[in-house]
């Protein structure tokens, strides 16, 4: 062995394993790697941690080679990528998004309205109204495009996407609450959780939670259309203490917590579900390598789970929980690590290429990490303290995934 | 019609106008370009549910154009329609529909659609058969080992037929490949749960506390098997953890409850916070328990500080 600091993994015999696997040597002559990690997971070489070892190296280079750079938000440079969208057709190979037109308006008007409410013109939104009523049978509910059927989680994608277009052209007053009531009522099933179509189409907490978030922003959650519903997505939460996509002990996952757990909030229910195992799941998405998050245990992080589990803290920060994530490691790895010089837009993760649902979500929970909230048990009366920082992005509401202020606005035309 | 797109196999569609399916707005926004393959097919798919047509030629057109774009959910409940039309109760014809959603399903494995598709299937089928889906539930979990959609599908089908004879050896295959797949071990938790009225026998909770305790002993900085050995304890032993158990997770953790500025390497951080919640029981043990959050905050787990001095406050309270 030479002066180099040669470290070689141990692992288990094979035989035990199943599978050959060789035995790796990592060599390394940086300095920083002399000291021994405090605790390492690669006694055992498996798929996970040939991925996780990838991932961590790309990360790890990103978060040293720009640690002294004070990086911030690149918004201009990701705004020429939603930009483009909105202003040429989309190429052929996006028909594959043909059945989510609604979501692809909403991620991309919704980032643009987190950076500057001024970037998305009442020209955009008048396009984007009419196109999205033009996506539904009788203004509600609401389609993948024209001329398909209707669809919860599309709905949802509308819903959302309309609230940001002000209210041009009426368009608030168009949407048709009463065909929408009847709609989500016919979706319920029997274990009370919502399907997301009337002939086919999964019931699971995210459907559900659709369904919620939907009926709520209209004011149209009756007592007859949430009866159950809390109980259904009570038993979504696992032994692991996040929740998973159906009550039959499904995996955890950040994106079915998330929706689990803003369901909660809607029906004012979240203190019924185990707190303190969820506060622990929660905070294990984050990992001390790559200082993003992961959407369930040993899987990879991704930019995405930002909002989900990073929503997740923040509800829980609204009622009145400690922060149970790092927030400053977070914005390490967005920043660094969710975006590049060569291409505008926010991506999964280093090697990924940026795309609309990456850059919203991505941008929400950096949001996230700019703001505190008061504390209030209802979804619909969130706010943030007065900064005293500059803050880069707009202040998001954690429950419906929209701008605080364009949420308040869509609320209170629909209280009246 | 000429140079088609679309593959009319053996049936007749040249009374069939094609749907424009391109909206016809001024300055749509996001409007996609559509290409001449998928306007053609779509159209005449699109053309036949306007009609509401339920019939074999139907079918063929939902198959072309589902293939071109999977997501495309109309397609999947028009084609469920024809399906309950055609084939009804007939088990056979049935079969043969599973037959065309096993090979679609190996050739676009990200899609979603089909889980749901296919419990409409079964619940439709006079005579369902768990061995029938056995197969393709392997060839998926084998591709993609933690694929969401296709484990949750396995444990509807085990609860929809009431079947539990191969599960636990169906997680075991998969721990065996990968240590780490926390799917196959929320797989073992599912079965304990759903398999029996009450509690599971106790032989059997002892059995997989062994279980873990082993794939723990091959990799202890692995969170499943630690998670999985909580569980069993909180869910079927009321949450009273043995001696046995403390000092098995007491070995991952050398040193650390002797010397408060302990910082050397531990084999698991798991095992720490394990032991941790452990310590939070009993209020004799909080010393022990303050020295497992310190240790955790400061060396082995230090980006979760936050919840760490979270749970030191809690102590005090």
């Amino acid at each position: 062995m030479s002066d180099q600091d040669l470290r070689t993994l141990k692992f288990i015999n094979s035989e035990l394993l199943g599978r050959k696997r060789p035995t790796i040597e990592i060599i390394s002559d940086d300095p920083a790697d002399q000291q021994p990690p405090p605790v390492c997971m690669a006694f055992l070489s498996t798929e996970t941690t040939e991925d996780r070892e990838q991932v961590l190296l790309e990360c790890s280079e990103l978060l040293n080679a720009l640690e002294l750079n004070d990086v911030t938000l690149k918004k201009q440079f990701h705004k020429s990528y939603l930009d483009f969208s909105f202003n040429h057709a989309l190429p052929p190979q996006m028909k594959a998004l043909d059945a989510s037109q609604p979501w692809i308006m909403y991620w991309i008007a919704c980032s643009l309205r987190l950076m500057d409410e001024e970037w998305l013109s009442q020209v955009v939104q008048r396009r984007m109204a009419e196109k999205l009523l033009k996506c539904s049978l009788e203004n509600g509910p609401f389609c993948g495009g024209p001329g398909q059927d209707p669809h919860l989680v599309c709905t949802y994608a509308a819903v959302n996407a309309l609230a940001l277009c002000g209210n041009i052209d009426d368009c608030w007053g168009r949407i048709n609450k009463k065909e929408i009531y009847e709609w989500l009522l016919s979706l319920k099933s029997s274990n009370n959780g919502f399907k997301t179509g009337t002939v086919v189409g999964e019931c699971d907490s995210r459907s559900t939670y659709c369904a919620l978030s939907v009926a709520s922003m209209l004011n149209i959650l009756t007592p007859e259309l949430s009866e159950g519903v809390e109980q259904f997505l009570l038993d979504c939460q696992t032994y692991e203490g996040g929740f998973g996509a159906c009550p039959h002990e499904d995996e955890a996952h950040g994106g079915y917590t998330f929706c689990a757990v803003a369901g909660l909030m809607i029906l004012k229910g979240l203190h019924k579900c185990k707190v303190d195992s969820l506060l622990e799941w929660c905070s294990g998405r984050q990992t001390n390598g790559e200082k993003g998050f992961s959407g369930r245990s040993n899987k990879l992080v991704d930019g995405c789970y930002s909002y989900w589990v990073g929503a997740v803290n923040t509800i829980l920060e609204i009622h009145g929980y400690d922060p149970s994530v790092d927030k400053t490691a977070l914005q390490d790895y967005i920043l660094k690590c969710c975006q590049s010089t060569e291409r505008p837009g926010l991506r999964d993760k280093p090697g990924k290429s940026p795309d609309y649902y990456h850059t919203a979500y991505v941008l929400m929970g950096f949001s996230l990490t700019e703001h505190s909230y008061n504390t209030t048990d209802s979804s619909t009366a969130i706010s943030v303290k007065p900064g005293t920082n500059h803050s880069q992005l707009n202040a998001v509401n954690p429950v419906y995934g929209i701008p605080i202020h364009d949420l308040d606005q869509f609320l209170k035309f629909m209280s009246t | 019609m000429t140079e088609s797109n679309f593959d009319p196999g053996s049936f007749q569609y040249d009374d069939i106008e094609p749907l424009p399916i391109a909206s016809h707005q001024k300055d749509e926004l996001c409007r996609i370009l559509y290409d001449d393959e998928y306007r053609e097919v779509m159209g005449i798919a699109r053309a036949l549910l306007k009609r509401l047509e339920l019939s074999p030629r139907a079918l063929h057109a939902t198959s072309q154009a589902i293939s071109l774009v999977p997501a495309f959910y109309t397609m999947w409940n028009y084609r469920f329609q024809i399906v309950k039309q055609l084939f009804g109760g007939d088990p056979a014809k049935l079969n043969g529909e599973l037959d065309w959603l096993d090979e679609f399903t190996l050739n676009n494995p990200k899609n979603y659609q089909i889980w749901s598709y296919r419990q409409a299937l079964l619940q439709l089928h006079p005579a369902p058969q768990f061995v029938r889906e056995l197969p393709i539930l392997q060839a998926m979990i084998d591709d993609d080992t933690k694929n969401y959609h296709v484990w949750s599908y396995r444990r509807w089908c085990v609860l929809f037929f009431q079947n539990f004879d191969r599960e636990l050896q169906f997680s075991s295959g998969l721990i065996t490949r990968d240590v780490y797949n926390n799917s196959a071990w929320c797989h073992r938790m599912f079965v304990l749960k759903s398999q029996f009225k009450a509690k599971p026998p106790l032989a059997l909770v002892t059995t997989e506390i062994h279980y873990a305790k082993a794939q723990i002993e091959l990799a202890p900085q692995n969170i499943s098997p630690w998670n999985y050995l909580r569980g069993l304890y909180q869910e079927f032993l009321d949450g009273e953890f043995d001696s046995e158990i403390t000092d098995f997770a007491l070995t991952f953790t050398l040193g650390v409850f002797d010397d408060p500025n302990h910082s050397a390497p531990i084999l698991s951080s798991h095992a720490l916070e394990f032991l941790a919640h452990i310590y939070t029981k009993h209020q004799e043990t909080y010393g022990r328990a303050r020295c497992a959050y310190q240790a955790l905050s400061k060396v082995y787990d230090p980006i979760r500080a936050n919840f760490w001095n979270y749970k030191i406050r809690s102590l005090l309270a």
